[in-house]
């Protein structure tokens, strides 16, 4: 398990700050310059662990990453609160909960955080594994997307492009001997090799890489989204908006049900006998939002001649999800003229025997006819507008007409009472009373009349 | 049932002119014991604290405690068509909707007569203890209103020192600075112009000079006026009128920003 640490390693101890001014019971130590920062740091890191500035994959920004020889590379995820809630960390230095390795390197370091710290932003830094793939992508990459001629080079190559680009990466591989051949075996998976002599030459594979891509996409969405982000993602982008005419024919993906139109009271039935009576719950969701009518939304098998409404098949929404989480890794993880090629890649059908790649083609279908369903029925609303949105004349309605004289009422008496105020009155109000405080504060309120 | 006879319409005249620069409704508190008023102004850092005994008037009568909620606006326009020695009489019910105010000239037969709408005035009561104060000085109220005065074209806020040597009135503004130093001195052939310094401890304190502006308008009212301090605890200044009436005003420090 990870824990949480009042600084990370000694060796990183640039990160961190001297105490406070010593301890001094009248004033407040002045606010360092170097706050303190909060790390979740590995357990069982080696000795040797570090943080260094590599460059960022995606934008090629320096940025830090943890590393350590045996574990391999962590990326720093700021976890912090949102801006309006104010929140700070409290950092004290409590040593029974530190293990002793921990005092020895606080000692070594030579800072302590003293009776106690209060950090401003309660931002806290997690490292989490990231694939060593990612870092040795830049060196790897076309340097733009219309350089697409590639050549094979030898791993030293590879190694050199990357020690010019960055001193610390200079500095970890003369260090490191493992550290080159974690990244010779995490070439071969994404490149094509050729063997010459007793080297091996390496060419970067798109295939190879998004065959990698998708399996680490695949596994994210092994266990379905956290509901934020299925809200966030998956459920606006599958809604089928509501229309209360006619729903012109349109084809749908894999079942190839004819979808036209139904009236409101129908009870919805299921599109094909071929899918099981109990959908995912999240095609659940969609239907029962987007036809508020129909109280029953599934499990009525289906007659051919009775045609539902557009529905979401169950194979699309764990496609979008693929879909979204594969966007993510591209823009976040991948050099940018890698990404045009690879999204290509992705969207030409491959026939499904050489690769291992899904088939998004489905996906595609579905959302080009939603988009199509919802313009029309954008059209639709701005024609009806005038008429669905009046509201009869309700409580509700004279409730508010009330409170609303009441409010000018009000008002108005205001206005009278500010007319009747004496000039004095009025000049008094622009006195600057600031450091004077409230005759209540020194006479004791509602005290028997003198 | 409420009648009082004020011989001086003037009287009251003042203390209406005076205070209804500082606050704008309150409530006149009639009982057995005569009128009294207590009112903050609107940023409730000042307030007027009036007393009108039963001696005052004559006669006078009050069965039953009544507040009259009065806006001062309104007292003023009335009290404006008394003349400063009609005789000034002051009528309300026991659950009055008006008060009513009667002028007899004193001269002439002419009798004037007007009532007043009252308003219901929900205000806090501070209850004022009784306060030994560090020092307590007093002086000609033409005295003060003049140093009022004088000061507050250089600054907002006065500071106002009470030592051995005398009091002392100062001010610091943007076009320069300014002080009135007054000692203590009593003159047996005018008393009115006595300035006395009851001192236990030098204290000093700093004062908004719009509002002791404000509390000079009481001036006609009396010859002398005191003024009562002690570091942390508002300013007392007191006009006190005849047969142990007075009007009171207390004012908050100003406390941080020394000026």
């Amino acid at each position: 398990m990870a824990r949480t640490r009042s600084k990370p390693t000694a060796k990183a101890s640039k990160e961190t700050t001297p105490p406070p001014a010593t301890s001094n019971a009248k004033a407040l130590p002045p606010s360092v310059e170097n706050v303190p920062k909060l790390f979740v740091l590995p357990k069982d890191t080696s000795k040797d662990a570090r943080i260094v500035t590599l460059d960022n994959p995606a934008s090629g920004t320096p940025s830090r990453y943890f590393f350590c020889p045996e574990k391999g590379f962590y990326e720093f995820t700021r976890i912090a609160a949102p801006k309006k809630a104010c929140r700070s960390w409290l950092i004290t230095s409590e040593t029974s909960m530190e293990d002793e390795q921990e005092e020895k390197h606080e000692e070594n370091g030579g800072v302590e955080i003293g009776s106690g710290y209060v950090t401003k932003s309660a931002d806290l830094f997690l490292a989490t594994p990231i694939d060593l793939l990612f870092l040795i992508l830049p060196a790897l990459a076309p340097k733009s997307a219309k350089d697409t001629k590639q050549l094979f080079l030898s791993l030293d190559d590879y190694l050199d492009k990357l020690s010019s680009s960055s001193a610390h990466w200079k500095a970890l591989l003369s260090q490191y001997p493992s550290l080159r051949a974690m990244i010779e075996k995490r070439m071969d998976a994404f490149c094509d090799t050729v063997d010459a002599g007793d080297d091996s030459m390496y060419r970067l594979s798109n295939t190879k890489l998004l065959q990698i891509l998708v399996k680490k996409a695949e596994r994210i969405c092994a266990t379905s989204f956290p509901s934020s982000m299925e809200e966030r993602f998956i459920k606006p982008t599958l809604d089928v908006p509501v229309m209360s005419i006619k729903r012109e024919e349109s084809n749908t993906t894999q079942t190839t049900t004819d979808t036209s139109s139904q009236p409101q009271t129908e009870t919805q039935t299921e599109a094909s006998d071929t899918q099981p009576s109990s959908t995912p719950s999240t095609t659940l969701e969609s239907q029962t939002s987007f036809e508020s009518t129909s109280t029953t939304a599934t499990s009525i098998e289906a007659e051919d001649d009775a045609p539902p409404a557009l529905q979401t098949p169950p194979t699309i929404p764990p496609l979008l999800r693929l879909r979204t989480t594969l966007s993510y890794i591209l823009s976040s993880y991948i050099p940018s003229p890698l990404r045009p090629s690879l999204l290509t890649l992705l969207s030409t059908p491959q026939p499904q025997s050489s690769t291992s790649l899904p088939d998004l083609q489905p996906l595609e279908t579905h959302l080009s006819t939603l988009a199509k369903l919802k313009s029309q029925a954008a059209a639709l609303r701005s024609i009806s507008d005038n008429i669905s949105r009046k509201r009869a004349f309700d409580d509700e309605d004279a409730d508010r007409a009330a409170e609303r004289e009441e409010k000018k009422r009000r008002k108005e008496e205001e206005e009278k009472r500010k007319k009747g105020e004496s000039r004095g009155v009025k000049a008094l109000k622009k006195v600057d009373v600031s450091g004077m405080k409230k005759l209540s504060s020194f006479f004791a309120v509602g005290a028997g009349k003198k | 049932m409420l009648e009082a006879r004020l011989e001086q319409a003037d009287l009251l005249k003042k203390v209406v002119d005076a205070i209804k620069d500082l606050v704008q409704d309150c409530n006149f508190d009639c009982n057995d014991s005569g009128i009294a008023l207590q009112a903050m102004d609107n940023s409730h850092v000042a307030l007027v604290s009036m007393m009108l005994k039963t001696e005052a008037f004559s006669p006078f009568r009050c069965d039953r405690n009544i507040a009259l909620g009065i806006n001062l606006g309104s007292l003023t326009k009335v009290l404006r068509a008394a003349q400063s020695n009609d005789i000034l009489t002051l009528k309300a019910e026991d659950a009055p909707d008006v008060v009513n105010l009667v002028f007899e000239n004193s001269e002439s037969d002419r009798i004037s007569e007007y009532d007043i709408k009252l308003m219901d005035i929900d205000q806090e009561h501070l209850g004022i203890p009784e306060t030994e104060y560090a020092a307590t000085v007093s002086l000609p109220s033409p005295e003060f209103q003049r140093i009022c005065r004088d000061l507050s074209a250089l600054s907002e806020s006065v500071s106002i020192e009470c030592s051995k040597e005398g009091v002392k009135f100062a001010c610091q503004g943007d076009i320069g600075s300014g002080s009135v130093h007054l000692r203590g001195n009593t003159s047996v052939d005018n008393p009115e112009k006595n300035v006395e310094i009851d001192l236990t401890e030098p204290v000093s304190l700093t004062f908004s000079l719009k509002y002791l502006v404000n509390f000079c308008k009481a001036s006609g009212l009396s010859k002398n006026v005191k003024l009562c301090l002690s570091s942390e605890v508002p300013l007392l200044v007191e006009y006190s009128l005849a047969s142990s009436s007075y009007l009171r005003f207390y004012l908050a420090p100003k406390i941080g920003d020394e000026e």
